[in-house]
């Protein structure tokens, strides 16, 4: 426990010191925010303001929507899902600092010192999570500041839960960059390994639109997409989205981080033992 | 079993086809500066990693203060301190940030760890550069900043490989100096390296490592005496005059002259003895220098291998060859 402490406090050392990366780290989620969750206002498209046209009509259409997206306010649904996206593209990152620290020599000088070899992945993913939580505590208050609408009667649990629901989807994601980053001997790897793996399953998720509308083979990989669940659990919590059910999101995730976790621990414990 | 710091008994490592080393076997004793001097791919950091437990050995076994590299990696790891051939601090960190992180990795906490930090900066020479970050320090402080981070724990043995690579007469001189220092302290230093001054400046004894086997070990006054005696250069003013006046002096000392351009060669047992008699000889001759070359480890690498030490430059057919050879094999 102890080497992991200091290694966790080293890379949240490194990255508090490198403020620019910070800044530019916000700029994409909040632009994906800004100009695309504001531009594309549902509501407005069929707010039709002219006489003759049913009230019911309208009615029917606001009913629609919340159904639907569970807020009239696409802005607030994408920004719901854009934290859980944030989350994965973070957990990405979080793999190239080990591809650097086995190019700059740092992990020679760790795997020389009689630190337990789990310290090293359990501290890279500690801090993977630390980054996530700050960055989403930053990325929703300014969604917040953008107008986003949370729901009425919001507690303090819902936003541990909604917290705790990143971290649980975090922790499996974080694990498998960290494995492949354990494993690859450039940067670039990764980044491609990113490119692969998150545009889809970001826009085959719950995300960016809801499920109900997907063509059903659509449909068929994103209830299987942890993507979904967790941006449904934490749409839930702060939208306030209904689900049919919470028990089996949660379980779902649960299950696919955990084996996840456990097998890019055994896996990245496994590249450890030996360095050429 | 203690009369050994460092043992290795056959150790070997075979990366697919290639030897890189074979049945390496060695006895550092406490308190000596043993050395590995060979050139660039000699398996010298293959030897190293092993014995640092950063790679698991093919065959043979190797002991650290009686601990085993394989049954035992956890107490090894606690007993030596290891300065890579590549630098490993963190270059965003400072090198305070950096000896610290080492001396809590080492299970020191709080002041005890700050105070360790301290001295191994201050022993090194870091301390007034310890809050900049490294990456604004030159290269002898950062190969300083290597050894610091190594220093943290007290380990008793130390491995340096290749401390000095790269850095210039100024800064290998200063190390050299605190590596002296260190030896005096008690501790057992295996030093690789390729430069033979070093070997020579700082070393007890050397193994000769050339593809992956030791050729030759000794202290290096005992390596340089296999070499017969010593040899003096003749320098001509005139070119024409070096094949005549190398057969007489074979002639009248009995001794081997061989003509080089406008220089003569000549191979004596001792200069002391030999140069009276020669500077009869060549007296009248237009000779404009004459220079005595001491026998040194570059000239033992070069009798017992046929190559130099240093031949980093360039593509060696020689070498691939030789290398070549030894993976079919």
């Amino acid at each position: 426990m102890g080497a992991t402490l200091v290694l966790f406090r080293r890379e949240v050392k490194k990255w508090v010191g490198r403020r620019p990366v910070f800044v530019m780290s916000m700029i994409t989620p909040l632009i994906w925010l800004a100009l695309f969750g504001k531009s594309l206002n549902l509501y407005s498209m069929f707010n039709v303001e002219q006489p003759g046209f049913a009230e019911v009509v309208q009615r029917l259409v606001e009913q629609r929507i919340m159904e639907l997206f569970g807020t009239l306010d696409y802005f607030t649904y994408l920004a719901s899902g854009m934290l859980v996206v944030f989350a994965l593209f973070q957990s990405a990152f979080g793999g190239v600092g080990i591809v650097f620290d086995k190019r700059l020599g740092y992990m020679t000088r760790l795997l020389v010192s009689p630190i337990p070899r789990v310290s090293i992945f359990m501290a890279k993913i500690l801090g993977t999570l630390f980054r996530i939580t700050i960055l989403s505590a930053v990325l929703f208050a300014a969604a917040l500041a953008l107008g986003f609408q949370v729901k009425p009667g919001i507690t303090a649990v819902d936003l541990l839960a909604a917290w705790g629901v990143i971290l649980l989807l975090s922790l499996g994601l974080a694990s498998i960059y960290a494995t492949m980053a354990f494993y690859a001997n450039n940067h670039e790897v990764l980044f491609a390994a990113m490119n692969l793996i998150n545009l889809p399953l970001m826009f085959t998720s719950s995300a960016i639109f809801p499920r109900e509308q997907m063509p059903s083979w659509l449909r068929a990989i994103a209830s299987i997409n942890p993507i979904t669940h967790a941006a449904d659990l934490v749409r839930y919590h702060l939208v306030g989205r209904p689900l049919s059910s919470y028990a089996e999101p949660l379980a779902l995730l649960a299950a696919f981080s955990l084996t996840l976790f456990l097998v890019g621990l055994a896996l990245s414990l496994r590249s450890l033992r030996e360095v050429s | 079993m203690e009369e050994c710091s460092i043992k290795a008994k056959n150790l070997t490592k075979r990366f697919g086809q290639l030897i890189a080393v074979n049945r390496v076997s060695f006895c550092a004793r406490p308190g000596e500066v043993y050395s590995l001097l060979g050139p660039n791919g000699a398996g010298k950091t293959t030897t190293i990693k092993m014995l640092a437990t950063l790679l698991q050995p093919t065959a043979g076994e190797a002991w650290i203060k009686g601990y085993s590299i394989l049954r035992e990696p956890h107490h090894v790891r606690r007993t030596i301190g290891l300065v890579p051939q590549d630098l490993t601090a963190d270059d965003e960190l400072t090198g305070w940030e950096n000896v610290l992180i080492q001396a809590r990795l080492y299970g020191y906490s709080g002041n005890e760890a700050e105070k360790r930090a301290r001295e191994a900066l201050e022993f090194m020479g870091l301390m007034e550069a310890a809050h900049r970050k490294v990456s604004t320090y030159s290269g002898g402080m950062r190969r300083r900043l290597e050894v610091a981070m190594s220093l943290v724990h007290s380990p008793e043995v130390l491995f340096l490989d290749e401390p000095t690579l790269g850095l210039d007469v100024q800064s290998r001189r200063h190390l050299w100096g605190l590596i002296e220092e260190l030896k005096k302290q008690g501790k057992t230093i295996l030093l690789t390296t390729h430069y033979m001054e070093e070997a020579e400046a700082l070393a007890d004894r050397v193994a000769i490592i050339d593809l992956g086997k030791i050729v030759a070990e000794g202290s290096p006054e005992e390596l340089k005496s296999r070499i017969k005696g010593e040899v003096i250069h003749l320098k001509l003013r005139d070119p024409g005059l070096a094949n005549g006046l190398a057969e007489s002096l074979a002639r009248e000392l009995g001794v081997e002259a061989e003509p080089k351009g406008d220089t003569v060669v000549v191979r004596v047992q001792s200069s002391g003895e030999t140069l009276p008699s020669l500077i009869r000889l060549v007296s009248g001759m237009p000779i404009v220098e004459i220079r005595i070359v001491k026998p040194n480890l570059e000239e033992v690498f070069l009798e017992l291998t046929g190559r130099r030490l240093r031949e980093e430059e360039g593509f060696d057919v020689f070498r691939f060859r030789v290398m070549s050879r030894r993976v079919r094999r």
